[in-house]
């Protein structure tokens, strides 16, 4: 909302406090001021000039040759096209040099062969309206050579206040809110206003019926003799300042009063309302109504209407009808000054999509007192301009409606303990009654009445009460202090913990790099990714069509990022720790089971040259994996091939893939499905991009955090330095291909009988001199007692035991 | 003896020992051959042979010295070693800068005696709204662009993390003093300074006689902290519904000393909403308003981060892009 300083001035004399210092204090006091600007500062760029002679243009006969008389002691000759320039005249001049609106620049120019040394302005070249029939022809006593906005004393600042911080202060939509708190803030008095109804004449007024609970009030009055016609300059002056560009008397004087006192209102052509008068009921479907905008709109039962007799002619609270406009015979008006229920209102506009400064005002839930004392005000105003304005009969007043006037009780002793002030009720008591609240302390507790203008919606409690005492104290002259009080150590979040040690861990030796997504994915991923069909929380308004699915897994949003990734880096490693939602989990309240998932993607190119057997980036996303559990308080998990395909997410090789389990950490025999790692399921490189340049091998793991912190940790402990050396043995297996490394491990296992310290393949090939479907295997055995040193003997038995156990798997033991 | 002389490197060195002194050498000979020798004889030729064995120890090991002093002096020249080639190079990782300013942001209120709380981003309208005074026809619902999930209007994407104010009322006993980081929704167009979805860090503290003046010099001493110098604050009235009164805490631009673009030339940056806890979100919380009092705050971590390390594009933050990512 724009603010203008010097209509401010109106209501509270502030001539002595800058605008900037009344930014600063409104800031710290009551709303948020955004920015401070001077009004059209081209008025001040233009003087007031003196047309000494005009004489026709020797060359063209709609142009003159004026000299003018800027103050400046040598008259200057400016050629002028206007009309009615006449010397005599005091005009506003631009001189060579000036920049007018539009960056216009005023240059020494030659108009048909006449020299002119600057420009005499209309109000529109000014920017100050939309006249351009003339030059603008300023009053007799302006001085001159002065610049405009001094010679007409209209020297103004804008002031924007923030309307987020004004929404719950339905009083502060207008100067004199505004006002008011300026005056409270400094101890002024704002000055009195007449806001009581004229008389009136005796005539019949205009019968009005309200059908809806919606209006609470509905003031109706005849105003007569109007002569509409361009506003006075004062008026249109101050309507520019608060951004309200002027257009007629009618448009302008209500825009004053909705401006002025904040309470919006219209005027309607009397005489196409028949004798039944208005009516105020609710829309029926199918009707519709065109607004003063010229749209056609669709009414519906919720909408408020204002009917003359039964035809809608404006929107309540929101927007006039094109029916009803004003045209050029005004001599008949009803002013219309009403109540709305504030939801009502908003509801309406934002249902037909048409936000006003009306509708923004009637949904802060305006002063029901206030309908009967903006008419007064603008009956008034308009009688300034034009004092043969006439009210042939008496208001019609009609509605349910009651003062919101209310008290509250307020303790001193509570406005001390939440502000942490030390402040005497006498002090708290004064600075409420400079917002005009009514304080009576005769009984211990303060007893406040609260002024109707605030007790629509804001103010209704203790608390509204002490913000008023704190904001007016000011918030920035409370102490600062410091907590103390015991306080419990927080319950340990051991997946707080968890994710951090997480993040530490792949970001750092594992090169992997943290990536945040939505937590909304696209359909057609979902779609891509064989998902599409589970259940999702689904979004009834995303910002992007297609974008309604709430993730159930970090994973659909992660492998959406290789293909771009790979495009500028050739490995690339990601991982997310996120949340997903799944439905099916909703607790009784409706809200979705959530689930913590940990994922990691890693892809990079098919390295030229592989050994058969390599397992490439898989045995380095596993080895990955291995190290973070380790690293987290987990023993490496108990992995095991992937079953038959199904079980797994579409997303994973269905042979290609590892999952990991652990012992769920309080039950007994309860296994618990953690980790899933594999390739990525091969027909979806190519709907994820990741072909041709950009092919390569791609490799998913996905964990529950959930589960895994279900599961049972590495237990705190340690193992003796063995006090025996260890006999390292390496032996050689011919197998089978179908035989797993993973049974073949444990089978070595089994064989040293609980002498196996570490296993770790060396060699792993397929050849000539293998034979054909086997393969070799050949790992280094580390043996080790914690009772003797073993001796060759021990080996010898180790290895006989090896030879039937690979013999068992089909295999058998090439060398030793 | 002129051979040791005209030994040039350790390796020769080691030839002539092993040639005299060696096990095998032939003052080693001389010496084996001495049992054999009559006792005259033997005290005589053992005499000069462990004579001569040990000057030609002493010599070899003079030579040693020089040599090995050399051999250092010729590596300490350097020789035709670089230093200014490329380091070998190493893989790394990196964490999110909202994960970086987060732990920041949680280390220095943990360090206050307060927990870091989690809740659910998909949300019911009671908490997120409801229950913190925004009843179901309140203007604040639509200046939120919320996210529905449900026709009903019963599941909501979070708009603000406000709604583990309660849920941490409800789990927790007075007094206590809670952190609450985590993702917000609201349905805008994305753009350079706009999300539909970024991060907030929520703060509320219920205790006994707990006061504005309490709010006021937590905030501050988190953000001495944070900036590591002392910065200048001001709070000004701001409205939420869930607090009353309600505050708006401006900090002064850490940036510039007379207004910059950070600013906008106001000087002071607007950091955080705060207030008292309202009473009635005390009550939805089963906490008597009577009997305890408390603040409550938060503010967007997106926007600190970007003070933090001049991004000038919040879209960056949840796009995926390893060139972006790559810095922190």
């Amino acid at each position: 909302m724009l603010i203008s300083y010097r209509w401010l001035n109106r209501h509270v004399d502030l001539g002595d406090i800058t605008p900037d210092q009344i930014a600063q204090d409104l800031t710290l006091s009551t709303a948020e001021v955004e920015g401070i600007e001077v009004f059209a500062p081209h008025l001040s760029d233009v003087v007031v000039g003196l047309v000494r002679t005009r004489e026709r243009h020797p060359d063209a006969d709609k142009l003159s040759v004026c000299t003018v008389d800027v103050g400046t002691g040598e008259d200057l000759s400016i050629v002028c096209g206007a009309p009615n320039v006449d010397a005599g005249q005091r005009v506003a001049v631009a001189t060579v040099g000036t920049v007018l609106p539009g960056d216009f620049k005023i240059k020494k120019s030659k108009i048909r062969g006449v020299a002119s040394m600057g420009m005499i302005c209309s109000v529109r070249e000014l920017d100050l309206g939309d006249e351009h029939d003339g030059i603008w022809v300023l009053p007799e006593g302006c001085e001159v050579g002065s610049p405009v906005s001094a010679a007409l004393g209209v020297e103004d600042w804008v002031i924007e206040i923030d309307n987020k911080s004004i929404t719950h202060r339905p009083d502060l939509w207008g100067h004199r809110g505004i006002a008011r708190e300026l005056a409270a803030i400094y101890g002024r008095e704002l000055l009195p206003l007449d806001l009581s109804m004229p008389e009136t004449g005796s005539g019949s007024s205009v019968p009005v019926r309200i059908e809806s609970a919606a209006c609470s009030r509905y003031v109706a009055l005849s105003v007569d003799g109007v002569e509409n016609g361009p506003s006075p300059l004062w008026l249109k002056l101050l309507l520019l300042a608060a951004g309200q560009r002027p257009l007629d008397i009618l448009v302008d004087i209500s825009n004053f009063v909705m401006l002025d006192l904040g309470q919006p209102n219209h005027l309607f052509d009397r005489k196409q309302i028949p004798p039944a008068g208005i009516n105020v009921r609710m829309g029926r479907e199918g009707e519709t109504i065109t607004t003063l905008d010229g749209e056609e709109r669709k009414v519906g039962a919720t909408d408020l209407l204002i009917c003359s007799d039964d035809v809608p002619v404006a929107l309540a609270g929101v927007m006039g009808g094109e029916g009803s406009k004003v045209g050029e015979d005004t001599g008949e008006l009803l002013l219309e000054v009403a109540s709305f229920d504030a939801v009502t209102i908003r509801r309406s506009s934002a249902r037909i999509g048409l936000r006003t400064d009306a509708s923004a005002r009637f949904e802060k839930s305006l002063d029901p007192a206030m309908p009967m004392q903006a008419a007064a005000h603008l009956v008034r105003t308009l009688r300034e301009i034009q004092p043969s304005v006439e009210l042939p009969s008496a208001p019609t007043d009609v509605g349910d409606w009651q003062s919101c006037e209310l008290f509250v009780e307020l303790r001193g002793e509570r406005v001390r303990r939440v502000l942490g002030i030390d402040l005497e009720d006498e002090a708290i008591a004064a600075l409420l009654e400079k917002l005009d609240f009514g304080v009576d302390h005769s009984k211990g507790v303060m007893r406040v009445t609260v002024p109707s203008n605030r007790a629509t919606k804001d103010i209704g409690i203790e608390e509204d009460l002490i913000e008023e005492v704190g904001r007016l104290y000011r918030y920035d002259n409370i102490p600062e202090r410091r907590l103390s009080a015991e306080i419990a150590p927080p319950p340990h979040d051991e997946r707080h913990a968890l994710v951090t040690r997480i993040q530490d861990r792949l970001s750092g030796s594992a090169a992997f790099h943290e990536v945040l997504t939505y937590s909304f994915v696209a359909g057609s991923q979902l779609e891509k990714l064989g998902v599409a069909d589970l259940q999702y929380t689904r979004l009834v308004n995303p910002v992007v069509d297609g974008e309604e699915c709430v993730r159930r897994s970090v994973v659909p949003s992660l492998l959406g990022l290789l293909e771009k990734n790979r495009r500028q880096f050739t490995d690339v490693r990601l991982f997310e720790i996120g949340k997903g939602y799944c439905p099916e989990l909703a607790d009784e309240k409706g809200l979705p089971g959530e689930v913590h998932e940990l994922a990691l993607c890693w892809t990079r190119p098919e390295p030229g040259k592989k050994a058969r057997f390599d397992a490439g980036l898989f045995a380095q996303m596993r080895g990955v994996l291995d190290d973070l559990f380790v690293t987290i308080g987990y023993e490496p998990p108990c992995w095991s091939a992937a079953g038959e395909a199904g079980e797994l997410a579409p997303w994973f090789h269905p042979g290609n893939s590892l999952v990991g389990e652990y012992s769920d950490a309080t039950k007994k025999g309860e296994v618990r499905r953690v980790v899933t790692v594999g390739k990525l399921e091969p027909g979806l490189h190519r709907p994820l991009g990741l072909v041709q340049e950009l092919a390569g091998e791609v490799v998913v793991a996905q964990i529950s955090l959930d589960e895994l912190l279900a599961s049972r940790s590495r237990a705190f402990g340690y193992k003796p330095i063995p006090r025996f050396p260890g006999n390292k043995v390496d032996v050689a297996l011919a197998m089978p291909i179908g035989v797993p490394a993973g049974d073949l491990v444990r089978a070595i296992e089994k064989s040293g009988k609980g002498q196996v310290a570490s296993v770790e393949l060396f060699d792993l090939y397929t050849g000539p001199g293998i034979g054909e479907g086997r393969k070799s295997l050949a790992y280094h055995v580390l043996l080790q007692s914690d009772q003797k040193t073993l001796t060759d003997k021990d080996a010898q038995k180790f290895i006989k035991r090896l030879e039937r156990a690979a013999a068992d798997l089909g295999g058998e033991l090439r060398s030793e | 003896m002129e051979r040791l002389a005209g030994a040039a490197s350790l390796e020769d060195l080691r030839g002539i020992e092993r040639e005299f002194v060696g096990k095998e050498g032939s003052v080693s000979g001389l010496l084996a051959a001495i049992p054999t020798l009559s006792p005259d004889d033997r005290r005589v030729v053992g005499k000069g042979a462990n004579l001569l064995k040990r000057d030609i120890q002493a010599g070899i090991d003079q030579k040693k010295g020089e040599l090995e002093a050399a051999e250092i002096a010729a590596q300490r020249a350097g020789g035709d070693f670089d230093a200014t080639l490329p380091g070998a190079p190493q893989t790394r990782g990196s964490l999110h800068p909202l994960t970086l300013v987060r732990r920041e942001v949680e280390a220095i209120f943990v360090s206050m005696g307060y927990s870091v709380l989690d809740g659910p981003e998909v949300e019911l309208d009671y908490y997120n709204f409801q229950a913190l005074n925004i009843p179901a026809d309140h203007p604040a619902r639509e200046m939120q662009d919320t996210f529905y999930c449900d026709t009903q209007g019963n599941l909501v994407m979070r708009t603000q993390t406000s709604p583990v104010q309660i849920r941490a009322m409800e789990r927790l006993k007075p007094p206590f003093r809670v952190i609450a980081p985590g993702r917000v929704f609201r349905n805008e167009e994305p753009d350079a300074t706009h999300e539909h979805t970024f991060h907030q860090v929520e703060g509320l503290v219920v205790g006994e006689d707990i006061t504005v003046g309490h709010l006021s010099g937590v905030l501050k001493g988190f953000l001495r902290q944070l900036f590591q110098k002392d910065i200048e604050v001001r709070l000004r009235p701001g409205y939420f519904p869930f607090v009353e009164p309600g505050f708006e805490l401006d900090v002064r631009c850490p940036f510039c000393e007379e207004g910059c673009r950070v600013c906008k030339k106001t000087r002071w940056i607007e950091f955080c909403g705060c207030g008292m806890v309202h009473p009635r979100v005390l009550a939805a919380g089963g906490i008597d308003s009577e009997a305890w009092t408390g603040f409550a705050f938060g503010f967007g971590l997106d926007r600190l981060v970007m003070l933090r390390y001049g991004i000038d594009d919040l879209r960056h933050f949840m796009a995926g892009d390893l060139r972006f990512l790559e810095q922190f």
